[in-house]
């Protein structure tokens, strides 16, 4: 599903030498539910940006379902992030003037003509059901909750059954409880056949995940599963992590 | 994206930034009005002074005059129907209509019926082909030569007073007598002296600024005077009968012939008539010029009336025209001249309006920088969501496209009301010569043209900062 080969990056206005990521090589296959990991500067989001294809600046070689991503053109790339890539960012990242059901609905404006589904606002509307916002289906994001917002990221990034979810930080600016909700979500979503990868802090998320991998100074530190990395990474850090990079 | 989901979008987006949207497309309202109203106003300038004063959809030759300096002149070459022959067969001439001026002095009398007593004037007088004012006066038929052979089978063939003999039109014998000319004959015709025979009056046109000119000028001076003239309209004067003196006037009288009398009457009005005088079908001037001032006077034409295919063709014309040994009417030359005067004082009001709204655009430019930089993040989401860049692209030049067109036809609207507002000020103004109903006139490209500037320029405005919008790493732009 991911296969990233000596992946470095590099932010201009720095030294050529201060890497945000040193060479990083992973794989990620088909149907695994992955944390990353790793202090705030780590290189965590910028790892998950190259991933995702919002991020074309690096060094090295990503390839996501096969798809070297470096040789993709814009529409090609963009095409890949409508239908084959979900995205779910902590502060929800949706747009305030629309209500949920044309939240969701939004990357069946950008489908140009090749939605994989006929009817997106009763697509939009079942994912909403399912996620537990029947009731809230006209509402407009101001009146939501953290994690309804947060659900309503979650049917959006579903909207077209992609095959790749990348989560930065989704429980970050949740409480408690309803972060737990929603890793349970992203839990159940891979149990149906999802691939997750999940950017994250919290040990309570990275817990609920088969494998972990760390970061640390924009390497990778650590690959293992669930259970066998220390948490938190930083005792107590609670802060936003999703401004790490 | 989809036509209809980026129309969603761009009204969306400009729902939630309605005072950026105001307070830019004011700007664009406020130049496009100006735009509309001075270009509108130079049009209907533009109307009248070409349309009606002087007029550009043909041309008029004279034959050419020289000043050699030493205190006489000359002329060129004569305008005969050889002549008139010539120019018609010129590339882009539409029909040529020559023109003929009495060659003898003139005065008339008449208009008891309308000012109480009879006034006298030295008559100017010209001749045109009927076909030259063709669908401008209401009845054709009446302008037209009721004096020359013509061919008939019965007396019904011809007019009132004429019989027809040996198979052509004659006018009835009849007895002149200066108290009873009018009535020795059957219907509008008048026995005349000279010939003996009764003939229908000889129809004339005048132009449409004579009546304007009279009731503006001289109708007006005399109101408080002791010789009061009233104000006269078309419906008033048309059937308007005049007596004509031929080879007398009050400046002097022909040499070659006797003086003769002749009726006159008014069946309409017409640019084309002679500005002060009056105007009657060619053949009774050839006619008249031939008895009065011989044979020569009545070959030689004074003008000829060319129409052009295009008015494009002018410049191309008027060079053959100069090649052949002619001149253009001064009226010509003064159209010209009146059409460059107008078209630069309109240029410059263009001009006005377009830094108007050139402004208006640089102040879009940075509506639209500010928005895309309070909108970066959302446009990273839409950028993660599967927008390309050319999505982004054309998102924010649509918006710009809307706005431009929604300003361009307020704009217009915005001009097309402060012109009628002009225009029922005005119509307070005194009367004077050639005053136009309206002085504005708004032809279809006139709305076209406002809407697509209003739209080039907002779209303008937009290029830059929506190729920034697109150009945006979508990673760079979530971090905001």
């Amino acid at each position: 599903m991911i296969r990233l080969t000596d992946v470095k990056k590099s932010y201009p206005g720095t030294a050529a030498t201060e890497y945000a990521l040193r060479g990083v090589s992973l794989t990620i296959d088909e149907g695994e539910l992955v944390a990353i990991v790793g202090t705030s500067g780590s290189g965590k989001t910028t790892l998950l940006n190259i991933i995702g294809g919002l991020d074309r600046a690096y060094e090295g070689k990503a390839e996501v379902m096969g798809r070297d991503l470096a040789r993709l053109s814009d529409a090609e790339l963009s095409d890949l992030r409508n239908r084959e890539i979900g995205f779910v960012f902590q502060h929800f990242s949706l747009l305030d003037h629309l209500d949920a059901v044309e939240n969701v609905r939004l990357p069946a404006r950008f489908s140009r003509g090749k939605a994989p589904v006929d009817d997106p606002a009763a697509r939009a509307e079942e994912s909403l059901r399912s996620l537990g916002l029947g009731d809230k289906l006209r509402a407009k994001p101001t009146s939501l909750s953290g994690g309804q917002k947060q659900r309503v990221a979650i049917a959006r990034a579903l909207l077209f059954k992609p095959r790749l979810l990348l989560c930065d930080e989704p429980t970050g600016s949740l409480d408690t409880v309803t972060g737990e909700q929603i890793i349970e979500t992203f839990q159940q979503l891979n149990a149906e056949g999802y691939t997750v990868v999940i950017i994250t802090h919290e040990a309570r998320v990275s817990d609920a995940c088969r494998r972990i991998i760390r970061i640390e100074d924009g390497q990778i530190v650590d690959d293992g599963r669930g259970g066998n990395v220390d948490h938190p990474i930083i005792p107590g850090d609670t802060h936003d992590a999703g401004d790490d990079e | 994206m989809k036509l209809a989901g980026l129309w969603t979008m761009v009204r969306q987006n400009i729902g939630r930034s309605r005072k950026n949207f105001l307070m830019s497309g004011f700007g664009i309202v406020v130049g496009v009005s100006t735009f509309v109203f001075f270009v509108g106003l130079g049009e209907g300038i533009r109307d009248v002074v070409l349309g009606e004063i002087f007029l550009v959809d043909q041309v008029e030759v004279v034959p050419r005059t020289f000043d050699t300096g030493l205190g006489f002149g000359g002329s060129g070459r004569v305008i005969d129907d050889a002549a008139v022959e010539e120019l018609r067969g010129l590339d882009g001439v539409q029909a040529v209509y020559p023109k003929m001026k009495f060659t003898f002095p003139a005065s008339g009398v008449g208009g008891k019926s309308i000012f109480g007593r009879d006034l006298r004037a030295e008559i100017i007088a010209d001749g045109i082909e009927p076909a030259l004012v063709e669908g401008e006066i209401e009845d054709a038929s009446k302008f037209r030569d009721f004096g020359g052979e013509r061919a008939c089978s019965d007396a019904a063939a011809c007019g009132e007073g004429e019989a027809c003999t040996d198979g052509l039109c004659v006018g009835q014998a009849c007895t002149y007598d200066e108290r009873t000319y009018l009535e020795a004959c059957p219907g509008k015709s008048y026995c005349v002296e000279d010939t003996g025979r009764c003939e229908q009056p000889i129809p004339f046109l005048v132009s449409n600024h004579l009546l304007e000119l009279y009731n503006g000028s001289l109708a007006t001076a005399l109101a408080g005077s002791s010789t009061k003239m009233p104000k006269l309209s078309a419906k008033m004067v048309e059937g308007f009968q005049i007596n004509l003196t031929l080879g007398r006037s009050f400046l002097g009288r022909t040499r070659n012939a006797r003086p003769i009398t002749r009726r006159i009457e008014l069946v309409g009005f017409s640019d084309k008539a002679i500005t002060v005088g009056v105007t009657i079908p060619l053949a009774y001037v050839k006619r008249f010029n031939e008895k009065l001032g011989g044979v020569e006077s009545a070959s030689a034409y004074h003008s000829v009336v060319m129409r052009v295919d295009d008015q494009t063709r002018v410049p191309e014309v008027v060079a053959a025209i100069g090649e052949m040994g002619f001149d253009l009417a001064e009226s010509t030359e003064s159209a010209e001249q009146a059409a460059r005067i107008i078209l630069t004082v309109q240029s410059v009001f263009a001009l006005i309006a377009f830094v108007i709204v050139g402004i208006a655009a640089v102040n879009i430019s940075q509506m639209f920088y500010t928005m895309i930089y309070q909108r970066r993040r959302e446009i990273g989401v839409l950028r993660a969501v599967g927008a390309s860049r050319g999505d982004v692209r054309r998102l924010i030049l649509s918006e710009a496209a809307l706005l431009g067109a929604v300003g361009g036809l307020a704009g217009a609207v915005t001009g097309f009301g402060l012109a009628a507002l002009a225009d029922t000020i005005a119509a307070r103004l005194p009367e004077f010569p050639f005053k136009p109903e309206t002085f504005f006139a708004f032809p279809w490209w006139l709305w076209v043209a406002a809407v697509v500037i209003a739209m080039v320029f907002c779209l303008f405005g937009a290029f830059f900062p929506a190729n920034a919008a697109a150009r945006q790493e979508p990673a760079a732009a979530l971090t905001q």
